[in-house]
């Protein structure tokens, strides 16, 4: 039964880490950049469902259906204002210049979260509250339905990747901008809609991690260190590597802390077992487990 | 001529060099460390804080300290050991604070006594448990709160009485959460109890595999300690109980950190926090003093609800230092730490506070030994803690036992 409990809890848990780590990976794939302000993006959907759902009292599937557009919205403005203009200018250097951008754009937003919100712990509240029971499995409401909205929106996500006009657009210039650009593909839109989603995908994490694990300005950095564990665990940029090395993650975190034999120290090892993981990963298959090996020219 | 120029120059130096000099001798600075930011419990921190700047206030408006206005100098050290030290670097080296007082994290606690020893400025500790804060025997460092094994003796002694007989403790990989884990397990071994221990990272958020573990032990657990401070300490109770493993009718939960008395508890934790045991080191009114009644109100009129264990600590951390500095009518660093050491004796907001000599055991060294500690029981949702059920110590309990939860 201990079993069952464990591995429902990682499957839940594993499900909200792929929304977070599939941001990462698509904005990786489409702009080959890495984004080392995804965790606060995280933070600034956590926020944004808090303001809307409790300060703006607005109804709770109604908040979060509406920090949709706003979080793309933000993405794509951010993406606008201090990605675009280099990359056009084929700017020296483009790789540093970016994370440098990323990792102030972190550094601004948490501290422009604290005086905004303060440093407090805040709740949101979660879609469904309570707790489902099936015999002695007990699944808290707030994580139940947070699986499921990830679950749902991973699922609309692939979808439009694999199924649409647009998604096989970003797909196309993931594998390579030029000839996307020869066939006709809009390769500076494909970069802004890739990184406005992959910013919602944060965000949307933010919001249902909020009611599961509080809202503070610094939620997001151990997220984003988890994020990016998975995201080269999957492999660098793959869609179906994210998903696979979120469940993976999950899973280790859950069973390596109680199948340790001595289990006082069990649990304070809990974040080294993604890292070791890592680890063996970069040993073994440094590509990940679903990348390609990288090509040079 | 060439003298009378020279003392010209002279002169101008000195009137020009003495002018800041002048200005600062009019204040007297003071400083206040404390966790103001994440990871650091905020809420702590904050009443801490707002504690020292109502002292500060009264012994302005009674005329300052020694003719000079007192200001306080707020650092904050968002719980972290290094951040600590570099607070405490800069206000002595360049606030050139008389003396330190604050603090509610035993780690960053440790930091600061070593900066404190080496310029050998008083620090008066206002909320940090840990035994090594004063075991150290630093003669400049002084407590006017509890240590872990000052209150978790006598808590491991009322749980042993109160009959519970499995005990888990889940704390955070801290000094003063190590400290926890060691005190249980030393004082409840020893009366037969069986003792199950858990230490995390304080950056864990998910306890759910620990709390379903321990949900599945046998014996059962009936009674969980949560050694954790800020968000931690508020999420394993809310994920206990989702789990339905505690506050229940099977299992107590004993919240050790102080995140468990602010507001911000009750809007985070909700339905989860009724029945959840709590510590406090001092209860507004328990015991009724003249301070205790002053600050109660002032408290009161400046933040619009009654004042907490920490906020009163920070008060008393102010007072205490003002005394010593009145009493040694200086601010030299060793006449304060001997005035600390000898004449302070002062009825605070807790009872009279007064630092023991005596190192044995090591931890009672510069020690208020008669604290005021507490355990209280939440009984219903957003209740305030001097309204909660008061446990232990017996001369002040409101209830006969520990109230078990129907559910």
């Amino acid at each position: 039964m201990l079993f069952l409990s464990q591995l429902a809890n990682a499957l839940v848990i594993g499900t909200l880490y792929a929304l977070m780590a599939l941001g990462l990976s698509l904005i990786f794939g489409v702009l080959k950049l890495v984004n080392f302000s995804h965790g606060e993006c995280l933070m600034v959907g956590g926020y944004l469902y808090y303001v809307l759902a409790t300060t703006l009292k607005l109804p709770l599937s109604i908040s979060l259906a509406l920090s949709l557009p706003v979080l793309f919205l933000f993405g794509v403005f951010l993406e606008r204002s201090l990605l675009r203009a280099p990359y056009q200018r084929r700017m020296a250097r483009y790789d540093e210049y970016v994370i440098l951008v990323t990792f102030a754009l972190g550094i601004f937003l948490q501290n422009l979260a604290l005086p905004v919100f303060g440093p407090y712990n805040r709740q949101a509240a979660p879609l469904f509250k309570g707790s489902v029971r099936i015999g002695e499995l007990v699944i808290a409401g707030d994580r139940l339905t947070g699986a499921l909205v990830a679950f749902l929106v991973i699922g609309i996500l692939l979808f439009f990747l694999y199924r649409t006009y647009l998604g096989k657009g970003l797909r196309a210039v993931a594998q390579s901008p030029g000839a996307a650009a020869i066939v006709g593909i809009k390769v500076l839109r494909m970069r802004a809609v890739a990184f406005g989603i992959g910013i919602t995908l944060a965000g949307v994490a933010g919001a249902l991690f909020g009611p599961i694990f509080l809202v503070n300005p610094e939620m997001g950095t151990s997220f984003a260190v988890k994020a990016f564990v998975i995201v080269v665990l999957g492999g660098m940029g793959s869609i179906k590597g994210s998903i696979v090395g979120a469940y993976i993650l999950a899973i280790v975190e859950s069973f390596g802390s109680i199948l340790l034999p001595d289990p006082s120290r069990a649990l304070a090892y809990k974040d080294a077992y993604g890292l070791l993981l890592l680890v063996l990963v970069l040993l073994f298959r440094p590509q990940g487990l679903f990348g390609e090996k990288e090509r040079r020219a | 001529m060439v003298r009378k120029m020279l003392l010209f120059v002279l002169g101008l130096v000195v009137i020009l060099g003495l002018a800041p000099a002048t200005q600062a001798q009019n204040v007297m600075k003071i400083g206040i460390v404390a966790p103001l930011s994440a990871p650091g419990g905020v809420e702590t921190g904050q009443a801490l804080v707002e504690g020292a700047k109502i002292a500060a206030e009264e012994l302005n408006a009674g005329g300052g300290l020694l003719g000079k206005k007192v200001e306080l100098v707020i650092g904050d050290t968002s719980g972290q050991p290094e951040k600590g030290t570099a607070v405490m670097e800069r206000l002595v080296t360049h606030d050139k604070v008389v003396a330190v007082g604050g603090e509610a994290h035993s780690s960053v606690a440790l930091a600061e006594i070593e900066v404190a020893h080496r310029y050998g400025i008083p620090i008066v500790i206002s909320e940090a448990w840990a035994d090594s804060v004063t075991a150290k025997g630093y003669p400049e460092v002084f407590r006017l709160t509890v240590c872990n094994s000052l209150i978790y003796s006598k808590a491991a002694r009322w749980i042993k009485d109160a009959g519970f007989k499995h005990v888990a403790v889940i704390g955070e990989n801290s000094d003063w959460g190590l400290g926890v884990i060691q005190v249980f397990k030393d004082n409840l071994s020893a009366a037969g109890i069986k003792v199950t221990s858990m230490s995390a990272e304080r950056t864990v958020t998910d306890f759910t595999p620990q709390l379903m573990q321990l949900k599945n032990m046998q014996p059962p657990v009936d009674f969980l300690v949560d050694g954790f401070t800020g968000a931690g300490e508020i999420l394993m109770i809310k994920q206990a109980y989702q789990l339905g493993f505690a506050p229940s009718k099977n299992t107590a939960i004993l919240g050790a950190g102080m995140d468990t008395l602010y507001p911000g508890f009750w809007e985070t934790a909700g339905e989860a926090g009724v029945y959840v045991l709590s510590n406090p080191a001092g209860l507004p009114g328990i015991p009724k003093t003249q301070t205790s009644d002053k600050f109660t109100k002032s408290f009161k009129a400046k933040l619009n609800r009654e004042p907490d264990a920490v906020a009163m600590e920070g008060y008393d951390t102010v007072m205490v230092l003002a005394e010593a500095i009145k009493a040694s009518k200086s601010t030299e660093g060793k006449g304060l730490v001997a005035a600390l050491e000898d004449k302070v004796n002062w009825e605070g907001t807790r009872g009279t506070i007064k630092f023991n000599k005596e190192k044995t055991p090591a931890w009672a060294y510069h020690m208020w030994m008669d604290v005021p500690v507490f355990i209280i029981q939440y009984t219903k949702i957003n209740q305030v803690p001097s309204q909660a059920a008061i446990l232990w110590p017996e001369k002040y309990a409101t209830v006969k036992a520990y109230i078990r939860p129907p559910k």
